[in-house]
C-alpha cells in the first residue's frame, strides 16, 4: 500500500500539533523504536555535515529512547531553560512524497517554527526543511527517520526539540 | 569615567574579602573599556592551526571588533591580517574558512595574494593617482602581533605586548595537555556551532570555572544520566559523567580543585580516572609511555581551562573549544567546536561526538541551563540596591600560594591553588580573572 499525499500531510501536521500542544507522549508514539533523529550542524556556509559519526550534529540520536530522555528533561521542571516551556507553533508546508518502495516512503517538507520565550519576552523564528522516512505499521505510518535541516543555525541561547 | 577601580572590585586579601560590583557586567563604559583594553589591547585567541592546514588555506575571526583573516601562503607561512580592503574598507574574505591564492575584493576588485601583498589595483595606470598614493603600501595590514603556541594561534591588535610565551606563562602546560594527546596534533571536528546569549561575556568566563552550579543547574541532565546508568544499551549515548562520582554530592575526599595563574588564566579540575568512557582511553598506555604516567593521568582528568580573556577548553563530558566574543554589555556570541586529537579510532571519535552534542550544544541537555542562568543573572544585575555580589568567597580559607602534589606531577607551578572535595567548589579562582582584569583596566579609572 502506497503512502498518499494526504496521509503524508496528515502525519506531519499531526506531529506538529502534538509538539505545539505539549502532548509529548503521543508525539513519541509517532516514531519507530529505532528512529534516527538528526539535525546536522553546518560544515561551512553552504553545506551541512553529512556523516554523524565523523562530523558534529546539532542533535543526533539513534533510538526513540533518547527522545524520551529529551521529553523527560523538557517536562521535568528540573531544567531552567525549559521552565516555563516556551510557546511554539509549527507551520509545515511544501509536503511532497519523493520516493516509495515496498517498506515505506520518503517525504520532504519545509517548516517554520515561531517560538515565544515567555521568560525573556522574546520571539524567535526557526526555519528549514524536513526529510522523513516513513514506514508502514499496521494501518498507520511511523517515522523511522527525521532529518531536520535548520537554516538559521546561529542559536539564540537555546533550541530544543519543541522548536525545530 | 568617574568610577574608581575599588568601586568595582573590592579585593582585600587581609580581610578575607573579595567582592565584585554588578556594574562590571552592565555598564556600557566598562564594556567599551574592556573591548579596548582586553580584547583589542592584548593577546586574544584566534583559532587553531589546522583551520588553515594547507597552502593558501584561510579562516576568519575577530579580535575584539577587528575582523581578522588568518591566511597561509603558498610556502606554508601563516600570517594574520586585518580582514579589510585598504581601498574602501570592505571586508575582504566573506566566509569562515576557505582556500584562496588570491583575494579579490568584491567591491572594486583590488586583489591580494595569500601573503597579503597587493597584486592589482584595477585600472591603476588610468587612475591619475598622485605620487602620494603610489608611496603608500596597498597590501593588507598585518595584525600587529601574531604568534603560534603549539597550534594555538593568538593575535593582538595592540603592538606593544609581552611575548606570547610570557603572557601564557605556566598555562602553556595546560595547552600541552591538549596538544600532546596525539603526535599528529589537534583538529576541530567539522561542524561549527555558534550561539548567542543575552548576558555579559564574563558570565561565560566564570561558568566554565564554576563547580558549584553543576548539581543545581543541571539536575535534568543528571537525571538522564541516572536513567542511562540503570539501563545501558547500544542505543543510548554513554557519558563519562556516568562513570564518575565527581558530580555526586556524597563523594568524599579530594576530587579535584583549582589552579590560578598570572594574567588571568585558570584551571578547575577533577579526577575522572582512566576509564573507557573517555575517548582517549584507547591511547592510555601509549600516552603513559610517551609522556609519563603523571602527564597521562592529567590528560584523563576533567579539566576546564580558561586562557584569558577569550579561550576556553573544556574537557569533561567531551572536549570543547570555545571562543567568547563580547558584542554588547548584555549580548555575547559563542563560537564552539569539538576539538579532538588527530588520528583517533572511528569508535573513539563517534563517542566523543555523541557525548559532545548531548552536553555542550545549545541544542543539547546542559548548556542551555547555563546560558539561561546567565540571562537571569543579567536581569538580576539591575538589582543595584546592594551592588556587591557574594559569589567570590568559597574557598577563601583553602586557597594557598603555589601548587600542590597534583600540580607537582607535571611540574605545573600555579600562583595559587585549592584542593577540594566535591562540596568545596572553589570560587577564589575567579579572583585571578578579576585581578588580571583590574590590572589591565586600571588606566580607565581615577586613582
Amino acid at each position: 500500500m502506497e503512502l498518499t499525499q494526504s496521509q503524508a500531510e496528515q502525519l506531519l501536521y499531526r506531529e506538529a500539533l502534538l509538539i505545539d500542544t505539549g502532548r509529548f507522549a503521543d508525539w513519541l508514539e509517532l516514531f519507530t523504536p529505532d528512529v534516527e533523529f538528526w539535525m546536522p550542524a553546518w560544515r561551512d556556509e553552504t553545506t551541512t555535515t553529512q556523516d554523524p559519526d565523523r562530523e558534529l550534529s546539532l542533535i543526533y540520536y539513534k533510538g526513540r529512547r533518547n527522545l524520551e530522555d529529551r521529553v523527560m528533561r523538557l517536562t521535568s521542571g528540573l531544567s531552567t531553560a525549559s521552565t516555563p516551556l516556551p510557546r511554539a507553533v509549527h507551520q509545515v508546508t511544501n509536503v511532497m512524497v519523493t520516493a516509495q518502495d515496498g517498506e515505506g516512503a520518503d517525504v520532504s517538507a519545509a517548516f517554520t517554527c515561531h517560538r515565544f520565550d515567555v521568560r525573556m519576552n522574546r520571539a524567535d523564528c526557526f526555519f528549514g526543511r524536513y526529510e522523513y522516512r516513513l514506514v508502514r505499521a499496521g494501518q498507520d505510518w511511523k517515522i523511522a527517520r527525521k532529518k531536520i535541516i535548520l537554516l538559521n543555525d546561529t542559536i539564540p541561547t537555546v533550541v530544543d526539540i519543541n522548536a525545530i | 569615567m568617574t568610577l574608581r577601580l575599588s568601586d568595582l572590585i573590592d579585593d582585600r586579601p587581609t580581610d578575607g574579602a573579595f567582592r565584585v560590583n554588578r556594574a562590571i557586567f552592565t555598564d556600557p563604559g566598562v564594556f567599551d573599556a574592556e573591548i579596548r583594553r582586553l580584547f583589542e589591547g592584548g593577546w586574544v585567541f584566534l583559532g587553531i592551526e589546522s583551520q588553515a592546514a594547507g597552502p593558501h588555506d584561510f579562516f576568519t575571526t575577530f579580535a575584539g571588533r577587528v575582523p581578522v583573516l588568518v591566511q597561509r601562503d603558498g610556502e606554508g607561512t601563516l600570517r594574520a591580517f586585518v580582514n579589510t580592503c585598504p581601498h574602501k574598507g570592505a571586508r575582504l574574505a566573506q566566509v569562515r574558512q576557505g582556500n584562496a591564492r588570491l583575494h579579490v575584493c568584491p567591491y572594486h576588485s583590488w586583489t591580494f595574494d595569500s601573503a597579503g601583498r597587493n597584486k592589482a589595483i584595477k585600472w591603476q595606470k588610468a587612475g591619475c593617482y598622485a605620487e602620494a598614493f603610489d608611496r603608500d603600501d596597498h597590501g593588507l595590514k598585518p595584525l600587529p602581533q601574531f604568534a603560534n603556541y603549539r597550534g594555538f594561534l593568538f593575535g593582538s591588535v595592540a603592538g606593544e605586548v609581552t611575548p606570547l610565551g610570557e603572557y601564557l606563562g605556566e598555562a602553556t602546560k595546560l595547552l600541552d595537555l591538549v596538544a600532546d594527546q596525539s603526535e599528529d596534533g589537534l583538529e576541530l571536528v567539522p561542524g561549527q556551532v555558534t550561539f548567542t546569549y543575552e548576558a555579559n561575556w564574563k558570565l561565560q568566563l566564570e561558568n566554565c570555572s564554576d563547580a558549584y552550579h553543576f548539581t543545581s543547574a543541571h539536575p535534568s541532565y543528571i537525571r538522564v544520566l541516572e536513567r542511562r546508568q540503570k539501563e545501558m544499551s547500544g542505543d543510548v549515548v554513554a557519558s563519562v559523567w556516568e562513570n564518575s562520582d565527581y558530580w555526586k554530592e556524597e563523594a568524599e575526599g579530594v576530587g579535584g580543585g583549582s589552579y590560578s595563574f598570572a594574567n588571568g588564566h585558570v584551571l578547575n579540575w577533577g579526577v575522572f580516572g582512566i576509564t573507557p568512557a573517555i575517548p582517549l582511553y584507547e591511547r592510555a598506555g601509549e600516552l603513559a609511555e610517551r609522556h609519563g604516567e603523571g602527564k597521562r593521568d592529567w590528560m584523563f582528568n576533567m579539566r576546564n581551562v580558561t586562557i584569558f580573556p577569550n579561550l576556553q577548553i573544556a574537557e569533561n563530558a567531551s572536549s570543547q573549544l570555545r571562543v567568547i566574543r563580547p558584542i554588547a554589555p548584555g549580548l555575547t556570541e559563542m563560537r564552539t567546536w569539538c576539538i579532538a586529537p588527530k588520528g583517533e579510532s572511528a569508535g573513539a571519535r563517534r563517542q566523543r561526538i555523541r557525548q559532545y552534542e548531548d552536553f555542550f550544544n545549545p541544542t543539547g541537555m546542559a548548556t542551555p541551563d547555563d546560558t539561561v542562568s546567565y540571562e537571569n543573572c543579567q536581569i538580576g544585575f539591575a538589582g543595584t540596591v546592594e551592588p556587591w555580589l557574594q559569589g567570590y568567597a568559597r574557598g577563601m580559607t583553602a586557597s594557598v600560594a603555589g601548587g600542590n602534589r597534583f600540580s607537582d606531577r607535571i611540574d605545573l607551578q600555579p600562583e595559587r591553588s585549592v584542593l577540594a572535595d566535591s562540596q568545596l567548589c572553589d570560587e577564589t579562582l575567579y579572583h585571578a580573572y578579576y585581578r588580571a582584569w583590574a590590572a589591565r583596566m586600571a588606566g580607565e579609572f581615577e586613582a
